[in-house]
C-alpha cells in the first residue's frame, strides 16, 4: 500500500469491526441484512442517517464485503432522475445475482442531494422501487442542521431507520492516537485533545485534520494545533468577514466569495453569525437581515431550479449586507459583554475591559468565587469568548465562528432523548409528539425531579430506559 | 399523569358537553354510528369522548377495534394510503359490533390531497369502519368530507366548569390552590383542561400551596412561554438575547420550525401590547415567513429577520 495514500483513505475501516462507535446502529443493520437470507424481508431497504464523517458509507461497503454481497453504489454525482432510476437500479434490482453468482446490494448514497427538480420525480421511483426490489437497498443520507423528514417522507415508511451518532470524543482521541502511533509522530495529548474536540465527533474530519498537522513530522506540539486552527478558522475566513462589512464596491464584497478557503454556505452563516455584532444599528439590521434572508431563499431556489442563480445569492450576502451598514458602530460586542457580567450579577467595575487586536479582553479585578466564576464562563463561552489560563483574562473575539452546527452537535442526544419520550408520551396520552415536546414534557420534567415517588410512577408509566431516565433528571 | 388519571372513562362519567354526549350515548344503544367530526377548541373533551364512547361500545377489550392517528405526527398521504387501510379494510371480529373505528386527531391539519385519499377510503370501507375525525377547525377540512360526517360542535368551557374542575382534582389529590391560584391556572389554560390539569400537577411538584406566582414560574417552561419570551425580549430591543431563545428552541429543544411560526404567530396575534395596525403588518411578516420556509428556505435565518422587525418596531408598535 502506498504511503501516499490520505489517511482518511488509508484508514477506513474494512471490516465492521473496525468501525469506531455506533455498535447499536451497526448491529440493527447488520440484523437487517441477515433477514434477507429467507428472500426479501417487509423492509426491503434500511435508511441510515446521521453527521457527516462518522462511518455511514463505510458501514454499508464493510458489511457488504462481510456478507459477500456484491454492491452498486449511486451517488450524487449519477444523476436521479424518475426514468434514470428506473432504467439502472430497477435492472439491478430485479435480478438477485451478478454473472458471477453473487448476491446484489444496492447502496444510494448521498441522498440529501436528491434534488426536487433535477431529480424529478426521483423520490417517488425509488419509493416504487422499494417495494418490489429483490435485492437489498442501502439509502445514506447526512441530515444535518437540516429538516429533511418532509422531502424523505414517501421512504422513511418502507425502511429500516438506523441512525449514526457522532463519534464520542474519546474514541476520536484514541483513534488518533493510534493513528499517529503508526505513523511515527508523537503528538502531544494536549494537540490530540485540541483535534479531537474540534471534530465534534466527525472522526473523518479529525483524521484529516491530524495528517494537515503531523504529515511529514515527528513531533507534534499544542503550538502545532492552535497555529492550524488559526489559519482555518481565526485569520483567513474573519478577514474575510471584515471585508465583507467594510467592503464599498460590489465588486470588493463580491471577491470575497472567490477568496474563501470554505464553502459559500459556511461563508453565509459567519456573515449571518456575525451581522448584529457589526450592524447593531436596528434600522440597518433589519435591511441586513431582510436581504441575508433573500439570499437564502436564492440558494434555495438555486438549489431545486438552476444553480446559475447562485450569483444572486452571492450579491446578495456579500455587497447587499455591505451596503445595509451606513451608522452601525459595531459596539454590540462590547454591549454583550457587559450584558453577560451584568447577568451574573457581578458589578461591571469589578472588571478592566479592553479591546485587544484579538478581542475584547475581560479582566477580573478581583477574585469572583468558583461559583460565579464558573457561571460567568459559560456565558463568556455563549458569546465566543475563551479563558485564557496564564494570563487569566477572557478573550472574546470580534468574530465568532456560526455558533448553530456546533449547537446542533453538542445537543444532538438531548434531541433525540427529547423525541424518544415525547413519542411515548403522546402515545399515552393521546396527543401529537409536537404537543408533548412544546406543552407535556417541560411540565413532565419538572413532575419528575420533583420526588422519587413521582419519578417512580413516571417511570413505571411511560416505561423509561437508562438514558431517558437520566435525561429526565438531569 | 393526573391528566390521564382523571380522564372520564365512559360517557356516563362526562359532566359536560350534555347534548352532544347524549347523542353519542344513543349511538352505544343501537350500536351502529356514523362517520364523526368533532371540531372545538384544545381541551374541551373531544378525545375523552371519542374513546369513552369506543369504551362503552366495545367493552374493556375497546383497543383491539380502535386505532389512533394523529395528523400532526404524520400528515402524508401515504399514512392514509397505507395505515388507514390495512386498519380500515378488516371487519371486527370476535365483536357484537359489526366495524372498527378509526379516531383520527388533528384530521384539520391533513394536507388536502391527503384529506382527498381520505374521502375515497372512508368511502369504501364504510361497512368496516367508522372514522371518528377530531379537529380544532372545520374551514380546514374539505366539505365533501364534513359532508360525510355528523359534525359534532363542542363549545369552549365556562369559568365555573374549568375551575370546578381544577378544585376537583386538587381536592382529590390533596393540593392547595389558593384563589389567585385557581385564578392564574385557568387564565393561562383558557378553558384548555388537559393543560389545567398539566399546570396544576407541575406546580404541585414545586410547591404545597399554589398560588399565582408558581403557576407562572411552572408556565414558563412550556414552549409557547419561551416563545412569548424571545418576542418580548426582541420588542424590548434586545435583538440578540432573543436569537439565543430561537436558537434554543430550534436546536436545543428541536422543536419543528412550523410550530414556531404557528406559536409566535398567536402569541402575536393576542400580544396585549401590540396595535392593531401593527398586528396586521406582523401577519405579512409572518406570512413571508411561513411561506418561505414551506420552499425550503433556512428557518433559523428567516425565523431571525421577523425578530429584527420586532427588535425595530419596539416601542411604536403599541
Amino acid at each position: 500500500m502506498s504511503t501516499d495514500q490520505p489517511w482518511t483513505y488509508r484508514y477506513r475501516p474494512k471490516s465492521k469491526a473496525e468501525i469506531v462507535g455506533n455498535g447499536e446502529a451497526l448491529d440493527q443493520l447488520e440484523k437487517w441484512l441477515r433477514s434477507w437470507e429467507k428472500g426479501p424481508p417487509k423492509k426491503r431497504a434500511a435508511f441510515i442517517h446521521g453527521p457527516p464523517g462518522i462511518g455511514k458509507t463505510c458501514a454499508v461497503q464493510a458489511l457488504a464485503k462481510e456478507h459477500n454481497f456484491d454492491l452498486m453504489e449511486v451517488n450524487a454525482s449519477d444523476s436521479r432522475s424518475k426514468t434514470q432510476i428506473e432504467e439502472y437500479i430497477g435492472k439491478a434490482s430485479g435480478h438477485t445475482v451478478n454473472i458471477f453468482g453473487q448476491r446484489r446490494m444496492i447502496l444510494l448514497d448521498e441522498m440529501e442531494g436528491v434534488s426536487g427538480q433535477k431529480d424529478r420525480g426521483g423520490i417517488a421511483a425509488i419509493s416504487d422501487l422499494l417495494k418490489i426490489t429483490v435485492n437489498p437497498i442501502v439509502m445514506v443520507a447526512t441530515t444535518i442542521g437540516e429538516n429533511m423528514q418532509d422531502k424523505f417522507r414517501p421512504l422513511l415508511d418502507k425502511a429500516v431507520l438506523v441512525e449514526f451518532q457522532p463519534v464520542p470524543f474519546s474514541d476520536v482521541y484514541e483513534t488518533l492516537e493510534i493513528i499517529a502511533k503508526e505513523q511515527g509522530v508523537t503528538v502531544h495529548p494536549e494537540a490530540l485533545e485540541t483535534l479531537a474536540m474540534k471534530s465534534g465527533g466527525d472522526l473523518r474530519s479529525a483524521i484529516n485534520d491530524l495528517e494537515t498537522v503531523a504529515r511529514g513530522r515527528t513531533r507534534v506540539e499544542p503550538e502545532d494545533v492552535s497555529w492550524m486552527k488559526d489559519r482555518d478558522r481565526q485569520d483567513t475566513t474573519p478577514n474575510l468577514i471584515n471585508k465583507i462589512f467594510s467592503a464599498s464596491s460590489l465588486r470588493e464584497a463580491r471577491h470575497t466569495i472567490s477568496q474563501s478557503m470554505i464553502p459559500y454556505e459556511d461563508l453565509f452563516d459567519w456573515v449571518y453569525e456575525n451581522l448584529p455584532l457589526i450592524i447593531d444599528d436596528p434600522d440597518e439590521r433589519l435591511e441586513a437581515l431582510e436581504v441575508l434572508a433573500k439570499a437564502d431563499v436564492y440558494q434555495n431556489r438555486a438549489r431545486s431550479a438552476d444553480y446559475r442563480l447562485l450569483k444572486y445569492m452571492f450579491n446578495l450576502m456579500t455587497g447587499g449586507v455591505a451596503f445595509a451598514k451606513k451608522r452601525s458602530q459595531g459596539l454590540g460586542l462590547m454591549k454583550q459583554v457587559q450584558q453577560a457580567i451584568l447577568r451574573v450579577g457581578v458589578p461591571l467595575s469589578s472588571f478592566q475591559t479592553s479591546e485587544a487586536k484579538e478581542g475584547i479582553t475581560v479582566n477580573p479585578t478581583r477574585w469572583l468565587g468558583r461559583d460565579k466564576w464558573g457561571d460567568l464562563n459559560s456565558h463568556m463561552r455563549g458569546i465566543g469568548g475563551k479563558w485564557v489560563y496564564g494570563q487569566n483574562v477572557w478573550v472574546v473575539p470580534y468574530l465568532r465562528e456560526p455558533q448553530a452546527k456546533w449547537r446542533y452537535i453538542m445537543t444532538y442526544h438531548d434531541r433525540r432523548k427529547t423525541k424518544a419520550v415525547a413519542e411515548k408520551l403522546a402515545q399515552r396520552t393521546h396527543t401529537s409528539t409536537q404537543e408533548a415536546v412544546t406543552e407535556t414534557l417541560p411540565l413532565l420534567r419538572i413532575i419528575y425531579r420533583a420526588s422519587q415517588e413521582s419519578a417512580d410512577v413516571i417511570d413505571g408509566w411511560l416505561e423509561l430506559e437508562d438514558k431517558e431516565r437520566e435525561f429526565l433528571s438531569s | 399523569m393526573w391528566a390521564e388519571k382523571y380522564r372520564p372513562k365512559t360517557l356516563d362519567e362526562i359532566v359536560n358537553q350534555k347534548e352532544i354526549v347524549s347523542r353519542l350515548k344513543s349511538f352505544v344503544q343501537e350500536k351502529n354510528l356514523p362517520h364523526l367530526l368533532l371540531v372545538g377548541p384544545a381541551g374541551v373533551g373531544k378525545t375523552t369522548s371519542v374513546l369513552a364512547l369506543a369504551r362503552d361500545l366495545y367493552g374493556p377489550g375497546y383497543r383491539n377495534f380502535v386505532l389512533e392517528l394523529n395528523a400532526s405526527d404524520e400528515r402524508g398521504i401515504d399514512v392514509i394510503r397505507d395505515k388507514v387501510k390495512n386498519f380500515a379494510r378488516t371487519a371486527a371480529i370476535a365483536s357484537s359490533v359489526s366495524f372498527k373505528i378509526l379516531i383520527m386527531d388533528e384530521a384539520d391539519s391533513l394536507t388536502s390531497a391527503a384529506q382527498h385519499a381520505l374521502r375515497r377510503t372512508m368511502e369504501i370501507y364504510t361497512r368496516t369502519c367508522r372514522f371518528c375525525l377530531l379537529g380544532n377547525y372545520s374551514e380546514n377540512i374539505i366539505d365533501p368530507i364534513q359532508s360525510r360526517c355528523s359534525i359534532f360542535r363542542y363549545s369552549p368551557l365556562d369559568e365555573s366548569d374549568a375551575k370546578g374542575w381544577i378544585k376537583y382534582i386538587a381536592k382529590n389529590e390533596d393540593v392547595e390552590v389558593l384563589d389567585e391560584g385557581l385564578e392564574a391556572l385557568y387564565q393561562a389554560s383558557g378553558g384548555d383542561l388537559r393543560k389545567a390539569t398539566n399546570l396544576l400537577q407541575a406546580a404541585a411538584a414545586t410547591k404545597s400551596a399554589i398560588d399565582d406566582i408558581t403557576v407562572y414560574e411552572v408556565l414558563g417552561k412550556v414552549s409557547p412561554e419561551r416563545v412569548r419570551a424571545m418576542i418580548q425580549t426582541a420588542l424590548d430591543g434586545g435583538f440578540m438575547e432573543s436569537r439565543d431563545i430561537l436558537r434554543e428552541l430550534l436546536i436545543d429543544q428541536g422543536l419543528a420550525p412550523d410550530d414556531i411560526i404557528r406559536m409566535t404567530y398567536s402569541e402575536l396575534m393576542r400580544h396585549t401590547g401590540i396595535s392593531e395596525e401593527w398586528k396586521v403588518k406582523l401577519s405579512d411578516t409572518v406570512g413571508e415567513v411561513d411561506f418561505r420556509l414551506t420552499q425550503g428556505a433556512r428557518p433559523e435565518i428567516q425565523l431571525s429577520t421577523l425578530l429584527a422587525h420586532l427588535a425595530l418596531a419596539g416601542e411604536k408598535i403599541r
